[in-house]
């Protein structure tokens, strides 16, 4: 119960779903991947600007292979161990558009706000 | 793609453990990697290691988010209650068993009824929208009863079949009954002669072959049949290659032709006007469909022979097409005399389908209703005293943080897992109890062969465990979540006492629990003195000892099988008479004619004639049935067909035809006013023969040797019990005519069981439900007042001490019972004085407000109940005030 509560707020930290954006994206541009590597990546392209633990990429790499958007398969890391690599799916790609328009609508609008306040 | 999301968590709760493992692999392999590049950089073992695993994030928690993520969290949270739920209901197995066997007996009663009107009510007959079926019998113009409802002549309802427009086709159809003579013996069966329309209304069709068309009823067709898909199995072993085999039929010359396999389930379509023939069955499967045609004889088309179905037109309802039906109607009888008098009674086919097993089966849901509700009432006192013993349990937890809502779900979770056991188990008794109702009510209700208990009462049990739940869990859930953990905990030292609401709320169900029980037993009780009503009615006539049997002369005439059987049977040994009869009493079974009699105006139309029972037997049946002759004389074997046309009547056809002048030697005319009249010979007493609720109506007999029949039932008296004659009986019958068909070997008494049996069904089925209830209720009764001995132990002590008798104990206690029993009769006569109502059409010369049985019943339970407190009134004398009050 008291796990449950820590998690939610863990969730409410940042915009819902940017990690699944920023997985997806990085899919797309990366091609197939470890979920270290997405999390190296993701820490990489993102500087500073994002704190993330590498180990909440997990979380969101289990939603979005549910959801169907990528997809897992059993691999051998460069330590040679098994390791699932995921790559995008048709459907991700399409989500991932769909996800990138409406980022870019919604940062238009605030943008365009935020000059008519000046 | 969100279902596939959805899908996805569900599976993932099946998958937890391999999701687990795989998760695992892959957080070793990333933190192997991340140390790898860590090392790279240049830090140490040590420190790489420490590097991964802080870059890395709380691995416990990922695990969480990650399982948290992947499934449906409240699942595997109710999954976990579910656990715990279990494991404390383990520690209290008495507790357990006797909740769940409670509840299972209140479910087990319900869904049992439920899977009989699942499978009688619910289920429609196995035409296509049978809401849209409607029957046309006729009835009086001037509202007077008919004894058995004349059915309509061709030219009206093809007239009907033109003009109605309320109806989107129209068929007519009759019942009959003959022999199938197969290669292995003769077969008796029922059938339906039809119009090809038949199918076009009932949206029947067969399973082989095909439906019947307008040249198969024609007078030249050649003759076909369909079969019934039962018959197909059962005579003709399902054999796929029937169509185009021919079978031959008694008393039909050429063979006919099976052209078609109807659909299974098919059921007859009543036909009153054949009501009375002795092997009319309305709720039996059909063997065979043969295709009629009205033709086109005028005099033929005016004969009424026809019973009538009718699919109603889209958008027009049953008043509409009975309006338009009965304009029709009265244009015909304008037209043509012989038509007037009757009008069309439309009636939904689905309706008077069902309006025999409701009669019975709705009174009995709600009797097995209210056993569940007593049921209900006594988990609910089991929870709250299990509740109350728990508060120290339930205020810790509080105390350590788990809230309210917590507290209420963990209650209600044990309910609920007590109540799911209570229903799969009363789901086993229903099962159970079906196959008993139908060993024993195979009469009472109809087609109570089509019942199958499946999955439909498996679920209705659970739903009704649900409810139970709900019912008896939901109120002491609340209370448990209501505790204040101070208060409890600051009490830890006297918990012996129940407070003062909970022992008023547990008084409350208890009463609650007694009025049910009793308006159960008054139910039982008016069944019981209708049933003993029944018994002593004077029948008039005397049933034991009697063997019956429908027996047929098949492939011989049979006037010289009749005589030569009939010497046979009765040179048995151990016969002492024998004798014929077409009408025997209670089977339903008798000819309604329209008689003429003497000294009464003649009717001027049919519909104004008088109409009266007549039924045929031979010499020897008034005295072997213990009917006196009153006057006159008995039928003689000599009454035959050369003789003069004799009858016999009885007292009632006297008293209300000849009050004041000789009966005998007056004339009826059975068949016309042109055709020879009957002398009546004799006056016989009266007897209850159609319904033993009823008075005797009036009736005629005549002599068998003058009016045999293809159809009949053999009486036989025996000296020993009547069944152990059946086999010499038959084979003698054999040896006359080794085709004769024997069937329906019965007792007198038993037709005269089976007249009663829905009835006799209700009762025991009442009596049984009441049973239980009353049972559940003292247990409740008992469990409340030892509750309160327990709790009044300081007080008693008290007052022992300072000096009341062991008298005055008994009545302080006993008076606190009467209390809780007077107020919970009182209640359960007012609602018996409501609810005994539904029983109405059940009762014999008992009225639901029967004052001597409420009375009885009430001071029957309050006997039975004191009984119960007893042993709690026994244990507060018992009270040791020394020991008590230095213990406290």
């Amino acid at each position: 119960m008291i796990i449950d509560m820590s998690n939610k707020d863990m969730l409410k930290q940042r915009p819902y779903g940017t990690l699944d954006l920023l997985v997806l994206k990085t899919l797309e541009t990366m091609g197939e991947m470890n979920g270290y590597r997405i999390a190296r990546r993701i820490e990489q392209v993102s500087g500073d600007a994002l704190k993330l633990s590498q180990g909440a990429i997990y979380p969101a790499l289990i939603r979005l292979e549910q959801e169907g958007w990528i997809r897992a398969k059993w691999g051998i890391s460069e330590t040679n161990r098994k390791v699932k690599f995921y790559s995008l799916t048709k459907a991700g790609t399409k989500q991932l558009e769909a996800e990138v328009q409406k980022w870019e609508q919604a940062n238009a609008l605030v943008a365009r706000f935020l000059e008519a306040a000046l | 793609m969100r279902w596939r999301g959805r899908i996805e968590r569900v599976l993932a709760l099946v998958r937890g453990r391999r999701l687990d493992r795989e998760l695992e692999a892959e957080v070793e392999a990333h933190l192997e990697m991340a140390e790898r590049d860590a090392r790279k950089a240049g830090l140490s073992a040590e420190e790489a290691r420490w590097a991964a695993r802080r870059r890395f994030g709380g691995i416990e928690q990922m695990k969480e988010e990650h399982r948290d993520r992947r499934s449906v969290r409240w699942i595997e949270t109710g999954v976990r209650e579910f656990r715990i739920a279990v494991r404390t209901l383990g520690r209290a197995p008495g507790f357990v068993v006797v909740a769940v066997l409670t509840l299972a007996l209140g479910i087990g009663a319900t869904a049992a009824v439920f899977s009989l009107i699942q499978g009688v009510l619910l289920t429609p007959p196995p035409y296509e929208d049978p809401e849209q079926l409607v029957l046309i019998p006729s009835a009086r113009t001037h509202g007077q009863q008919q004894e058995s409802p004349r059915p309509w002549p061709a030219a009206q309802w093809l007239e009907w079949q033109h003009e109605a427009k309320s109806f989107q086709s129209i068929a007519a159809y009759r019942w009959t009954f003959n022999f199938l003579i197969l290669p292995k013996g003769v077969e008796s069966f029922q059938g339906m002669g039809v119009t090809p329309e038949y199918f076009s209304v009932t949206g029947l069709e067969p399973v082989l072959g095909r439906a019947f068309t307008s040249s198969d009823a024609e007078p030249s067709a050649s003759r076909v049949l369909i079969i019934g898909y039962e018959l197909w199995q059962r005579s003709f072993g399902g054999n796929p290659g029937i169509l185009g085999q021919t079978v031959r039929i008694s008393r039909l010359d050429a063979p006919f032709e099976i052209i078609g396999v109807m659909s299974p389930g098919v059921r007859f379509l009543p036909a009153p006007s054949a009501a009375k023939e002795p092997n009319y069955d309305i709720n039996a499967l059909v063997d065979i469909w043969m295709p009629l045609s009205p033709g086109s004889d005028p005099k033929e088309l005016k004969r009424p022979r026809w019973n009538i179905v009718g699919r109603l037109a889209p958008s027009f309802t049953p008043e509409q097409a009975q309006a338009e039906l009965a304009f029709l109607t009265q244009r015909q009888a304008q037209a043509d005399r012989d038509f007037a008098g009757f009008t069309p009674k439309v009636q939904s086919l689905t309706s008077e389908y069902n309006r025999e097993g409701e009669r019975i089966l709705l009174p009995l849901f709600g009797a097995a209703a209210l056993v569940l509700l007593i049921a209900c009432g006594n988990v609910a006192a089991l929870l709250l005293l299990r509740g109350f013993g728990r508060q120290q349990e339930y205020a810790v937890r509080a105390a350590l943080g788990v809230g309210r809502a917590g507290l209420f779900r963990q209650a209600s979770t044990e309910s609920l897992l007590l109540a799911l056991a209570g229903g799969a188990l009363g789901a086993g008794l229903a099962f159970g109890a079906v196959r008993a109702f139908q060993l024993i009510g195979g009469h009472a209700i109809p087609r109570l062969d089509a019942v199958t208990t499946g999955w439909p009462v498996l679920l209705f049990g659970l739903g009704l465990a649900l409810i139970a739940a709900t019912l008896a869990g939901l109120f002491p859930a609340w209370r448990a979540s209501r505790l204040d953990p101070n208060e409890v905990l600051k009490g830890a030292g006297r918990k012996s006492t129940v407070g003062r609401g909970e022992r008023r709320l547990l008084r409350a169900v208890t009463m609650a629990q007694t009025a049910l029980t009793l308006v159960l037993l008054v139910g039982a009780g008016l069944l019981i003195r209708t049933m003993i009503n029944i018994a002593n009615a004077p029948s008039g006539y005397d049933t034991s000892r009697i063997l019956t049997m429908s027996v047929t002369s098949v492939a011989m005439r049979g006037s010289e099988f009749h005589r030569r059987a009939l010497e046979r049977v009765q040179a048995l040994p151990g016969v002492q008479h024998a004798a014929y009869a077409w009408g025997v009493p209670l089977t339903g079974n008798n000819s309604p004619e329209r008689v003429i009699i003497e000294g009464q105006p003649v009717p001027a139309r049919a519909s104004e004639a008088t109409e009266l029972p007549l039924r045929s037997i031979t010499s020897g049946y008034f005295e072997m049935l213990g009917l006196p002759l009153i006057e006159g004389r008995d039928f003689r074997s000599n009454d035959a067909d050369d003789a003069r046309p004799v009858a016999i009547v009885n007292q009632a056809f006297a008293d209300r035809y000849f009050p004041d002048t000789a009966t005998l030697g007056r004339k009826v005319w059975l068949r016309g006013p042109d055709e020879p009249h009957n002398t009546i010979v004799g006056v016989v007493a009266n007897g209850r023969t159609d319904d033993l609720t009823r008075n005797a109506n009036q009736e005629i007999y005549v002599s068998f040797w003058q009016n045999e029949t293809y159809s009949k039932h053999l009486l036989i008296r025996t000296e020993a019990e009547p069944l152990s004659m059946a086999s010499a009986v038959q084979s003698a019958l054999r040896a006359v005519n080794p085709y004769a068909a024997v069937e329906h070997i019965k007792t007198f008494d038993q037709i005269r069981d089976d007249s009663l049996a829905g009835r006799t069904f209700a009762m025991q089925l009442l009596v049984g439900f009441s049973g239980v209830g009353c049972l559940l209720t003292l247990v409740g009764i008992y469990g409340v007042l030892s509750l309160s001995v327990a709790s009044r132990r300081h007080e008693i002590a008290i007052r022992t001490a300072i000096g009341a008798e062991r008298r005055d104990i008994w009545t302080l206690i006993l008076s606190d019972g009467l209390r809780l029993i007077a107020g919970g009769v009182a209640a359960g006569l007012a609602g018996a004085l409501v609810f005994s109502r539904v029983l109405r059409s059940l009762l014999y010369e008992v009225e639901p407000n029967d004052p001597a049985t409420l009375i009885a019943v009430a001071m029957l339970f309050i006997g039975v109940a004191l009984l119960a407190c007893w042993a709690p009134t026994r244990r507060a004398t018992r009270v040791n005030p020394m020991e008590t009050l230095r213990r406290e």
